[in-house]
């Protein structure tokens, strides 16, 4: 039986999504447009000469062998790490458990140029890590030297993403009800075995989802290699657009890779939309979780528990503290002994004279605060909009959420191209430019902020709209009184969403606009290229108190929606 | 030509099934929808209420075709099988919501929502949430806010089937009795046949998107016209006309032809209440009026229900269920059935004497 609202409305619910569909279509094509055509553009008109070439040479092929490489050892690295600390959160109550979890959520809204310094404060040869490795075990040498090298990127990507894999699989894994378990076990199998036949393959959904988004979020990743790789022997896809464009002046050589690098991001999309697909259709999930989680019995258990617990802290924590705590301290002399100091600070907020890159900190800091709550408030009812359509089932909404999803096949460098280009033939003043970073910042966060609204839309049940249409409110009453107010969680946290991710957006504006406008993390990624690390670390810490207050509200909001 | 009431016809075809139906609820009345799942009883109620569009057809509400009005337009209220009751107002903002869309003063409203709330018995309830509610008093809230819009037509979608037996039995009382205060026409979609017996002026029974049979519950019940309705009312028995035995016991003088064989599927019908069980062999029947007798049936189960024993028999190779008041005593006993308690059906229709 088909269930929808009646024909006669049909004209209002395909009018909602119109504005947001063209508004993202713009953003998202023209951009595209121009990347295209300076592919298949040569001096002597269009040509495939340049596709040609770029993508049957030895050294396209290379790049992309590393990029795949880097990224498919991270997401196993990451999985390692991180499933027995799903286990542990899925199946143990123990103290600080709750902590634990909301801490994983924290890499989904963490800035990566704060993963980048972080790292580099806490690994860093001179970092904490070591310093208290040395004063521990008495050494004169730092023990861990990665910094710089290929181990580095490994390690950053799965300190950045081991605890987006802990979040998804021990959430699915709380959800999964013991029936089939405790079924097994009657049955006549031993725990082990129950684990491996049965919980084992009702888990793999799971966890082949959250795999398969680490797997895109290291070969997108940007900051963390062209940093931390610190050299071209290991250079990805978006670290050679970038390059090319920017520092080759390539931008021919650029774009042809950057279509090289839609077609192989659309492969795995579609990889991961299958495995998102699996997952939903896996009939484990269970909303109401129905697992009781026990205490560790065992001495080994709990030190087991208290052991990973202090590594998940360390790990997630330590280089965000050590940011904070770094960036309030400053050495009075070139080489002597660092000491508590505001002086960062001072200059941030130009109440002493910045030097070097600090000069130019406050108005970084005031850019992205506004180009933030621009892109938060602009994005937040595109993506509602288009929202109202997708929810519904059918070719025409399967094709509009595909369309809406779109943006995510393309990378942010290749966005930040595509808007670097269009700068380029509009040759306006700065505000164009600012104008040009928030239209690609908005590209980038639909996605994501339709992927927050959506789910909670499709749980709304169609009866409360239609109770309301058959107790008189016409759709757009129905739409005011009724859908906005049970989406209002799911709003402001997409918005939240939208915020931080154009707080931290380094990628696209680094392509886009090389030295004319400077946000806060072009700002970070300045200081720490010019060694400047404390600068950068009060520039974070300001950083992380965003983040911090972004994460705090969607907290509080996911909390609101779950008292229904 | 009624003028009150609702008068609808209507087709509307889908992939896997079609819908033609066409029936009248006179004002004031309480009209339940039965049928098995499946057969488009919940589209119908959906197709009146507008939330989906016909292919074609009109829909006569008290005098005037609402066919191509908005669901918003039509005055129609529905009570919803999940009741959709806004988790994010109170019980008390649920009921005035559409009085407030009507801009009904506040003063007005709230007075409203307390008698409303009188009548389904929940005083004092406008401050809770509706999470807070147990499922039968999320119905009582679900009806009051439906009452709430003066709806010229109340439907309601399976509005028990998510309570259990007892409270079950309760609220369709209640839902009655509410009924019979507010005197709105009502349409009642279910597919328990018990419920519909005891709350329904009258039944529509529908059958793969069709109206097999509308009457009372008692015409439905004992005068079914399809072989469907017989079986789908309720329990029975049904045999093929050639088993039918050719020694029709009957007082002396009687004609021993009461059927005529016809063409085609030719079956009887009869309800297990109407089988009457002699389980002594040797003495004749307790019965009078011309009837069939079935002879050595055979008694394979017997269930004990509280007031009667629900005996399962076979004979020749057919079962029976028979309602007894006794437990029967002998493994072989004798049935009969009064003719005049019998169906005939041909290919599933009625026969017509």
């Amino acid at each position: 039986m088909t269930k929808q609202v009646g024909g006669e409305y049909k004209g209002f619910y395909k009018a909602m999504p119109a504005p947001g569909a063209i508004v993202l279509l713009v953003l998202f094509l023209v951009p595209l447009f121009f990347t295209l055509s300076s592919a298949f553009l040569t001096e002597e008109g269009f040509s495939f000469s340049r596709i040609r070439q770029t993508f049957t040479s030895a050294y396209t092929v290379r790049i992309l062998l590393f990029t795949l490489y880097q990224a498919a050892l991270s997401t196993l690295f990451s999985v390692l790490v991180a499933l027995p600390g799903a286990y542990l959160l899925a199946n143990y109550s123990f103290r600080g458990r709750r902590f634990i979890k909301a801490l994983t959520t924290v890499p989904f809204v963490i800035p990566s140029i704060l993963v980048v310094l972080g790292f580099v404060i806490f690994f860093g040869n001179n970092g904490f890590l070591n310093r208290l490795l040395m004063k521990i075990f008495s050494l004169d040498k730092p023990p861990i030297q990665i910094l710089y090298s290929f181990k580095a990127i490994i390690l950053a990507h799965t300190f950045f993403n081991f605890p987006i894999v802990m979040n998804l699989v021990s959430t699915y894994w709380e959800h999964m009800d013991t029936h089939c378990e405790m079924a097994a076990w009657t049955l006549g199998a031993k725990k082990w075995e129950t684990f491996r036949s049965i919980t084992l393959p009702r888990l793999l959904p799971s966890v082949i989802s959250a795999a398969t988004l680490v797997f895109l979020f290291c070969y997108n990743s940007f900051a963390i290699i062209l940093v931390l790789g610190g050299g071209p022997q290991y250079t990805t896809m978006e670290v050679e657009i970038y390059r090319l464009a920017r520092t080759s002046m390539d931008i021919g050589g650029a774009a042809a890779l950057s279509l090289f690098s839609i077609l192989v991001t659309s492969v795995l999309l579609v990889w991961y939309n299958k495995s998102q697909k699996m997952l939903a259709r896996s009939e484990a999930y269970n909303t109401s979780s129905t697992r009781l989680p026990k205490k560790p019995a065992t001495l080994t258990g709990k030190l087991l528990a208290f052991f990973y617990s202090l590594v998940t802290l360390l790990f997630i924590l330590g280089p965000l503290v050590s940011i904070v705590v770094r960036s309030f301290m400053a050495s009075s002399t070139r080489s002597g002994t660092e000491s508590f100091s505001f002086k960062w600070y001072a200059q941030l907020f130009a109440l002493e004279r910045g030097t070097g890159h600090m000069g130019s900190a406050l108005e970084a800091l005031t850019n992205s605060l506004l180009i933030a709550s621009l892109v938060a408030i602009v994005t937040v009812p595109i993506a509602l909009t288009l929202a109202t359509a997708i929810r519904k089932k059918g070719f025409a909404s399967s094709a509009l959420e595909l369309f809406g999803m779109l943006p995510m096949t393309v990378s942010s460098v290749i966005i930040g191209l595509g808007y670097f280009l269009i700068s380029n033939s509009i040759r306006g003043g700065v505000s164009v430019g600012y104008t040009l970073v928030v239209l690609a910042h908005m590209v980038i966060a639909i996605p994501f902020v339709l992927r927050t609204i959506l789910p909670e839309y499709r749980k709304m049940p169609l009866s409360y709209i239609q109770s309301s249409l058959t107790l008189g409110a016409s759709p757009l009453r129905t739409f005011f009184l009724i859908e906005i107010p049970l989406l209002k969680g799911a709003l402001i946290t997409g918005g939240m969403f939208a915020f931080a991710l154009s707080m931290g957006e380094i990628t696209a504006t680094l392509t886009l606009a090389n030295s004319a406008i400077i946000t806060l993390p072009v700002i970070m990624y300045r200081l720490i290229g010019s060694y400047n690390f404390q600068g950068a670390c009060a520039l974070g810490s300001i950083l992380i108190l965003v983040c911090s207050i972004v994460f705090l509200v969607s907290e509080l909001a996911k909390g609101e929606n779950n008292g229904r | 030509m009624a003028d009150k009431g609702l008068i609808c016809t209507m087709k509307a075809s889908y992939a896997d099934f079609a819908l033609d139906t066409s029936f009248t609820v006179k004002e004031g009345e309480l009209a339940c929808i039965i049928g098995p799942s499946g057969c488009g009883k919940s589209t119908t109620l959906q197709l009146i209420a507008g939330l989906i569009t016909p292919e074609e057809g009109s829909i006569f509400l008290n005098g005037k075709d609402i066919i191509n009005e908005s669901v918003h337009e039509r005055h129609i209220a529905m009570v919803f099988q999940d009741y959709a009751l806004f988790p994010h107002m109170s019980v008390a903002q649920n009921i005035a919501y559409p009085m407030k869309l009507r801009h009904m003063p506040k003063i007005q409203r709230t007075a409203e929502v307390k008698r409303l709330l009188a009548l389904v018995s929940l005083d004092g309830y406008q401050k809770r949430k509706p999470q807070e509610l147990s499922g039968g008093e999320r119905q009582r809230v679900a009806l009051a806010r439906a009452l709430a819009s003066q709806p010229q037509l109340l439907l309601l979608d399976e509005p028990l089937s998510a309570l259990d037996a007892k409270l079950r039995k309760h609220l369709r009382t209640e839902i009655r009795r509410i009924h019979e205060e507010t005197g709105i026409t009502t349409l009642y979609v279910t597919h328990d046949q018990e419920e519909a017996f005891s709350i329904a002026d009258t039944i529509i029974v529908m059958q793969e998107g069709r109206v097999g049979q509308i009457g009372s519950g008692e015409e439905i019940y004992h005068k079914p016209n399809s072989l469907f309705v017989a079986s789908f009312m309720g329990e029975g028995n049904t045999l093929p006309y050639s088993l039918i035995p050719r020694n029709l016991a009957t007082q002396p003088g009687m004609t021993k032809e009461v059927f005529k064989p016809l063409e085609g599927e030719h079956t009887i019908f009869f309800r297990p209440e109407h089988v009457t069980i002699q389980d002594d062999v040797q003495l004749p029947l307790p019965e009078f009026f011309p009837h069939l007798e079935f002879k050595n049936a055979q008694v394979v189960g017997c269930e004990f229900q509280g007031d009667h024993f629900r005996v399962s028999l076979l004979w020749e190779g057919h079962p029976i269920i028979a309602h007894a008041l006794d437990r029967p005593r002998s493994a072989i006993v004798r049935l009969s059935v009064r003719i005049g308690k019998m169906r005939e059906f041909l290919d599933g229709q009625l026969v017509r004497n």
